[in-house]
């Protein structure tokens, strides 16, 4: 892999307070997840890595060069903030606009650029309006309208899916696919795992500003799976569904949920759980209204990795 | 042109066009034309009581130096001064400024003279306004325009050097309101009053040493806020306002290029 992006020993402070420790990667080509909780350190990586922050200790390296006060790096990088902040004042198509007269293009060129990001993120029959007046989803599009715009090589997005309805999500992660199909490097960050799967296989696992692991996704669901899940099922007779599965070598413990019709089985093999589930089902034809996995959130996988 | 001026000059068309459409912008326009409005009330009042004269020249000395120069400047150069780097980051808006391909210092340079062009001509528009109804019986005479245009100069001058100190307050305080109003409402309206060389640490000062001979129609009521100016030459007086402008700028974006800003959650 050809490492476009950098990072030896690097640590960020924030006073007293941690925000990034001896982080060592190296990020290529193609789309990186950077998952982690709250509070994890992927805004603070994203911040060093966009130059926005200098290094307490460690460098960080866009090509081989110190991103901090590189001024000339950034345009070959879109950075996509998390926070929804805007020039209210401005429409659509002056914010993109506007901005890549920033970069030194020429009224022109800015133009047809911005008409053709903000085509890319179907935003272009609403460029003539106020930014006041775009929904939560068209925000998060024209973010990224303006990300690629001058035709960055790298492309970091924090929390891009965040706060959008499904349909939204669904087309920002439609988007960032096409870019990494047109050969762009891209970090995303998220809390969310599903959302992060649903673009790459390639994840950094961060944890109160350390890399907890790394690697691709079934590494990963490794790492998970030596650990017990908790797995939801609500039907017409919970009792009588807890009774077929208690005897089975892959049930680690049932417990009875606060609602009458829920049962939560905890499994350290969740394949094997779920096929006995549903042979019971389909041969006792068990009502089932409802299966979930209260542990299919990220936190839940760090608490599991972090032993919490 | 250089690559820095390249990027002042885009950051400069960037905020220029904002600016203009700011909401704050119009309030402070109205305000700017405030002393028209009272030039106008003024010359009203004169036609409908007959026998009152208005002494144009001084009812105009008196708005420059009371409203214009001592309020009025002070007030836009503060706040916009302080919101060069402020809004940015209260409207978390600076990333977009920040990961882009332009030197920090032309973002600090560049906003500073998108905001000044703009306020010279919105204080400029209001002063000429209130000029032609107080002088609107010698249009004619040269003298008058002569005072206005040194008038609105050293408006002028006083935002440029206001804007560059407040620009520096904010990108290196974070309650740069609350100092830039204790320094325009106690230090530059009460040090200029000071006997000997003391005034001479207020930028006041010198704005003050370089306005057009007042015409005060007598002993007319501000003389003695004159009272004690020991004028410094006008040369003294435009060296010292560049040097301290320059400085300004000059530290406010040194300081910007190496500080690191977080957003407030």
């Amino acid at each position: 892999m050809t490492a476009v992006i950098r990072a030896d020993k690097l640590s960020k402070w924030y006073g007293n307070v941690l925000g990034l420790s001896d982080v060592s990667l190296e990020i290529g080509p193609g789309i990186t997840g950077l998952l982690g909780p709250n509070g994890a350190g992927k805004s603070t990586f994203m911040k060093l890595v966009t130059g926005q922050l200098k290094p307490s200790l460690g460098r960080v390296e866009i090509f081989g060069r110190p991103i901090w006060n590189a001024t000339g790096l950034f345009a070959r990088i879109g950075f996509c903030p998390e926070q929804d902040a805007f020039y209210d004042e401005l429409t659509g198509g002056e914010f993109v606009t506007r901005l890549l007269g920033l970069q030194g293009f020429s009224r022109t060129e800015a133009m047809a650029r911005a008409e053709k990001a903000l085509r890319f993120v179907e935003l272009f029959a609403e460029k003539d309006r106020l930014l006041r007046g775009y929904s939560r989803g068209m925000r998060q599009r024209l973010k990224i309208a303006q990300t690629i715009a001058h035709d960055p090589e790298i492309l970091i997005l924090d929390e891009p899916l965040n706060g959008l309805d499904p349909l939204s999500k669904r087309k920002i992660i439609r988007l960032i696919r096409d870019l990494r199909d047109a050969g762009r490097t891209i970090i995303v960050s998220s809390h969310v795992l599903p959302e992060i799967e649903a673009l790459t296989r390639s994840i950094v696992l961060l944890h109160q500003g350390k890399i907890l692991a790394q690697g691709d996704i079934p590494y990963i669901r490794d790492l998970i799976d030596k650990h017990p899940h908790k797995i939801s099922v609500k039907c017409a007779d919970p009792r009588a569904l807890a009774s077929g599965l208690l005897e089975q070598p892959s049930v680690r413990a049932i417990q009875f949920g606060p609602e009458a019709e829920t049962v939560v089985f905890e499994t350290q093999d969740r394949d094997a759980f779920f096929g006995l589930l549903t042979r019971l089902i389909v041969e006792n034809g068990q009502d089932i209204e409802e299966i979930t996995s209260p542990d299919d959130n990220l936190q839940a996988v760090f608490d599991y990795l972090v032993g919490t | 042109m250089s690559a820095l001026a390249r990027s002042v000059r885009s950051v400069f068309s960037f905020y220029l066009f904002i600016v203009r459409r700011a909401r704050r912008t119009k309030i402070f326009a109205l305000v700017s034309f405030l002393p028209a409005l009272a030039a106008l009330v003024i010359r009203v009042n004169a036609w409908l009581s007959p026998g009152a004269a208005v002494d144009g020249p001084a009812v105009f000395s008196n708005i420059i130096l009371t409203f214009n120069l001592q309020f009025l400047i002070l007030v836009l150069a503060l706040f916009y001064g302080t919101s060069i780097l402020a809004e940015e980051l209260e409207g978390k808006t600076l990333t977009y400024l920040t990961t882009r391909a332009v030197p920090k210092a032309a973002i600090i340079l560049g906003k500073y003279a998108a905001y000044v062009s703009f306020l010279i001509v919105m204080v400029a528009a209001g002063v000429t306004l209130a000029f032609v109804i107080l002088f609107a019986d010698r249009l004619g005479d040269a003298q008058a325009w002569l005072v206005l245009a040194r008038s609105a100069a050293v408006l002028a001058l006083g935002l440029l050097t206001y804007t560059a100190f407040f620009t520096l307050a904010g990108v290196l305080l974070k309650k740069s309101i609350l100092f830039g109003l204790m320094f325009s409402f106690g230090w530059e309206n009460i040090v200029p009053y000071f006997p000997g060389a003391t005034q001479r640490f207020a930028i006041m000062h010198y704005l003050k040493s370089l306005l057009p001979p007042i015409s005060t129609g007598g002993e007319g009521n501000f003389a003695f806020l004159m009272f004690k100016l020991e004028p410094s030459t006008p040369a003294a007086a435009i060296v010292t306002l560049a040097v301290v402008t320059a400085a300004a700028l000059g530290l406010a974006c040194w300081a910007f290029a190496r500080k690191e800003y977080l957003f407030e959650e």
